[in-house]
């Protein structure tokens, strides 16, 4: 009896910390933006996603990117993802304070390629690139009203000409791109 | 988000083209205004775009767009120091003021720029303004200013880039299919 409860246990702790798994903190900008954004919006982040949303990003994935089939845009194993969910983003009349506290956040090694904010409809999208030798990172926060995602990815330079080619997709291709990667290498 | 992407990348876009037909030449560090004053209008627009294509970004071009494809989009991106765009879009007239117009102006003042085109609509309030910043004969960088009742925006070149090729981007980066022709060779 004390074995299967200590395999319940072991079970129990090894599906409460895969989430950690998927963020854990290597003392970088990746997790400094995550801080960033739990401190003004006061929200706490989630690693894993529902699988049903992952199924329906997939799917807008599959139909978003042109060119054939589905191409897996980052590297294997070089995606870190994090989401907030179903919690209020308000920047209560202060979107430009945050945008600026995202860009004191990041080391400049990051260049800032685009942010669109819209402060009526409590959304944002920010993409910072940094140089990683033959490859680039591509760092994505995406922020709605009640919900919102960081992704960095490691992309080859081929598939960052094809993002840069159509910007107004690729936050949304890499976010998507992330959430099936997450999706796949889960049991 | 899409939607929001989509136009304004059009807006920086267009802004873009609308400038073609002078090759700009230069080495232009300082052609590089200082925009982030107006970073506070995001509070009150309905829209806003923050476009940098710094030169760190830019020096990297010629290894994202390495493909035999991508040739043009090299060329004309050669030496290029930067390309800057802030655009606010605003639900109704007067949320920003010519104290935030003004600040971009004053920099444009100096004997290093000229302005090279001014449009002024009195019926529709918009007021377009261009200028190029000259040394010698070369041009060092290109800066747009548009202000309009509820739309404004600065566009911000730093370094060499051939407008006129510019059409050539069209359904790429974001930039909408204008229409523009290419410019036609000459009768002999």
């Amino acid at each position: 009896m004390k074995r299967k409860l200590a395999i319940a246990g072991l079970i129990i702790a090894t599906i409460v910390c895969l989430p950690v798994a998927g963020s854990r903190a290597r003392g970088d900008d990746f997790d400094a933006v995550v801080k960033a954004i739990e401190q003004f919006y006061h929200v706490k982040h989630q690693s894993i996603p529902l699988l049903a949303r992952v199924g329906m990003k997939g799917a807008k994935t599959v139909a978003r990117i042109r060119g054939g089939d589905y191409k897996r845009l980052a590297e294997a194993g070089s995606i870190r993802l994090v989401f907030f969910e179903d919690q209020e983003f308000n920047s209560r009349g202060q979107i430009a304070r945050f945008k600026a506290s995202m860009q004191s956040t990041l080391n400049e090694n990051w260049s800032p390629l685009i942010a669109t904010l819209s402060a009526k409809d409590e959304e944002q999208t920010y993409i910072y690139l940094r140089d990683a030798g033959a490859k680039f990172h591509v760092l994505v926060v995406t922020i709605e009203r009640r919900e919102a995602t960081v992704v960095e990815a490691t992309v080859a330079p081929d598939i960052l000409a094809m993002l840069m080619k159509d910007p107004g997709e690729m936050g949304k291709a890499l976010t998507d791109d992330a959430t099936i990667n997450e999706a796949e290498t889960r049991p | 988000m899409k939607t929001l992407f989509q136009t304004s990348l059009k807006i920086a876009s267009v802004m873009l083209l609308l400038f073609g037909g002078a090759a700009i030449t230069a080495h232009a560090q300082s052609a590089k205004l200082q925009m982030d004053q107006l970073d506070v209008l995001a509070n009150k627009a309905s829209e806003t775009v923050d476009v940098k294509l710094d030169e760190r970004l830019m020096q990297t071009t010629a290894r994202i767009f390495s493909d035999k494809d991508d040739v043009e989009i090299r060329n004309l991106l050669k030496g290029v120091k930067g390309i800057y765009v802030k655009s606010f879009s605003f639900e109704k007239e007067g949320e920003y003021t010519q104290t935030e117009v003004e600040s971009v102006r004053s920099q444009l003042r100096g004997s290093a720029w000229s302005k090279i085109v001014s449009v002024n609509s009195r019926k529709d309030g918009d007021n377009v303004e261009v200028y190029l910043m000259m040394q010698g004969d070369q041009i060092e960088g290109l800066a747009v200013i548009s202000a309009e009742p509820k739309e404004f925006t600065v566009v911000n070149i730093v370094g060499p880039v051939n407008l006129e090729k510019l059409s050539k981007l069209e359904g790429q980066f974001g930039v909408p299919d204008l229409g523009l022709d290419q410019p036609k060779p000459k009768k002999k």
